[in-house]
């Protein structure tokens, strides 16, 4: 329980340092979430598949790239404990792709839906 | 030709968004879970005065701040800069930037707790009165001594602090701005390679892993340089024959890779003198024989002792293996002082077997708080440490292991599931980022 009380103190300070990109990046999520609501009814194109698609790819991205941005390399991860490190932050990273893609492609199908007045329906 | 919304989508997607919600109003219940019990605060006029304003004494400030209610609560110390001192090697080693350790204590003072931004220059336990450099005398009931320790350069004949950083000098552990000239002087020397001297003194240290990656480092530096075949490494301590560290599987760890790397380790070689301009260090052993060395690059680590306010004192230990460096006389599990009950110590200043390390303080920081608290409130005290210390041991850029032992110099990892001795990514990645928000989250209190 204390380890999981530390990280979770860990996560909260790292959040705090940089809490101005933090607060943006949230509060352009709950944007697009509300708008990719406002139009649903639009967005006839199916989202989950792109947008797991681009959490996916941020996820590779991010296996490969976390351990260079951190002053180490993928040749250092010797160690089981080091992959499954490196998959869960690649995995976060590519959730919170996800987490902004979803909306996103709602809205880009909204935008090219052929029948702009069925924005109407979801107000 | 995209298909028209119904009503029954509709309905499926606001589920869908109110389970979200669920999933997440349920994760954050778990997490709930995890947070520490806390008390209803104690009322107390009682007056505490901490006499450092380090990671120990404002982690205890943080505690005690919550756990009492009505205490006086006085913070004694000048300095206002306050220094992430893990990351030391970090910027010595070329890995930070010096800016990243240096900090303010204003931002870190808990709210109510008095700070007087003055030294403390004497102690009086009888009396239950601090003494501050101004000669301001300030009572209290209680007090926690937090001063932490003295750099002893001055043992080194011809050393000169502010001449880190010149000469192919360094040393990591004078102070931020040391650290960054230190790896100044490191590039320069890893440029064209030559004799590096690494020293450890015999004694209690602060950190005592940091020599240690210091050396890793140098060799991994020269390595990447290509100038590693070109240089010698030696290693001068003070210690026994075969000793470098003090919990023997890390000791005998460190030697093998050293061993690989090509150090050179010289044992109970005591770095005595130093002659800047002309690159020379002079060692002696314990029967006094004396030998010089030349080098191009050392690294030089004073011996330490307790500050001359707490040596000098009726708090120091009288007798034992912590009497000549003048440490604090503590109880190892309670923290209590031995002599005078009212009075705790926490960090480096504590003359106990192991630990001056950040890890210390976060794990003793809530015992002696807790008890300082029991005390106050007439309880038992039940809080112990057993010692706890951890030392992310650098080997190379982007490799560490993370070591945590005990008084007894048993292995204590957090995580089972993590071999101490296996050289990991994940140590380097908390080394290099998770460990400092741990730290300003024990500054805090909160873990």
């Amino acid at each position: 329980m204390y380890e999981i009380w530390l990280m979770a103190n860990i996560v909260w300070e790292m959040a705090l340092g940089v809490w101005p990109l933090v607060a943006a990046a949230a509060l352009l999520w709950v944007g697009l979430l509300v708008l990719a609501w406002r139009r649903r009814a639009a967005a006839a194109g199916p989202a989950w598949t792109p947008a797991l698609v681009a959490g996916a790819l941020i996820a590779a991205v991010a296996f490969v790239a976390v351990p260079a941005l951190t002053r180490s390399s993928l040749s250092e991860l010797s160690y089981w404990v080091d992959w499954l490190s490196l998959a869960a932050i690649a995995a976060a990273a590519g959730a919170a792709a996800f987490a902004f893609a979803w909306p996103l492609v709602r809205l880009w199908h909204s935008f090219r839906s052929p029948h702009p007045t069925s924005v109407s329906q979801g107000a | 030709m995209t298909a028209p919304v119904t009503p029954s989508r509709g309905a499926s997607t606001r589920r869908q968004w109110l389970k979200a919600a669920g999933a997440a109003a349920a994760g954050a219940g778990a997490l709930a879970a995890t947070v520490p019990a806390r008390a209803a605060a104690i009322k107390t006029s009682a007056r505490i005065v901490i006499a450092g304003s380090g990671l120990g004494g404002l982690a205890v400030a943080s505690r005690l701040s919550e756990l009492l209610d009505g205490a006086t609560i006085t913070l004694v110390d000048a300095k206002r800069e306050h220094h992430y001192q893990p990351g030391f090697t970090l910027v010595a080693t070329g890995v930070w930037p010096v800016d990243k350790v240096r900090d303010s204590n204003a931002g870190y003072l808990p709210d109510g707790v008095q700070w007087v931004q003055e030294m403390v220059a004497g102690f009086d336990p009888a009396g239950n009165v601090v003494v501050t450099a101004g000669g301001r005398r300030i009572a209290y009931d209680y007090l926690v001594v937090a001063t932490g320790l003295h750099l002893d350069y001055a043992q080194i004949a011809g050393m000169d602090v502010a001449a880190i950083g010149t000469n192919g000098l360094a040393s990591v552990y004078a102070s931020p701005q040391a650290a960054a000239v230190t790896w100044g002087a490191l590039d320069a020397f890893r440029a064209k390679g030559g004799h590096a001297v690494m020293t450890l003194p015999a004694g209690p240290l602060k950190c005592a892993g940091a020599p240690l990656k210091m050396t890793f480092m140098v060799a991994d530096r020269l390595k990447q340089a290509g100038t590693l075949s070109a240089s010698k490494i030696d290693f001068h301590t003070g210690l026994p024959t075969d000793t470098v560290f003090g919990v023997k599987v890390v000791n005998d760890a460190v030697l093998g890779r050293w061993k690989a790397l090509g150090v050179h380790t010289h044992y109970l070689s005591k770095l005595v003198a130093v002659d800047i301009g002309a690159r020379r260090a002079t060692f002696a052993t314990p029967e006094g024989e004396r030998s010089t060395v030349d080098y191009d690059f050392l690294h030089v680590v004073p011996p330490m002792r307790a500050p001359d306010v707490v040596k000098q004192s009726d708090l120091a230990w009288k007798d034992g293996p912590f009497a000549p460096g003048g440490w604090l006389e503590v109880d190892k599990a309670t923290l209590q002082h031995r002599r005078y009950p009212n009075v705790f110590g926490i960090g480096d200043i504590n003359g106990t077997p192991r630990g001056k390390t950040a890890a210390t303080v976060k794990k003793s920081a809530p015992v002696v708080a807790g008890n300082l608290a029991a005390l106050i409130a007439g309880r038992p005290m039940t809080e112990t440490f057993d010692g706890y210390t951890s030392c992310p041991l650098i080997v190379r850029e982007g490799s560490a292991m993370l070591i945590e032992f005990d008084y007894e110099g048993r292995l204590t990892p957090s995580l089972p599931m993590i071999e101490p001795l296996q050289e990991s990514y994940l140590a380097w990645l908390m080394k290099v980022r998770m460990l400092k928000p741990a730290y300003v989250a024990v500054l805090k209190g909160h873990v």
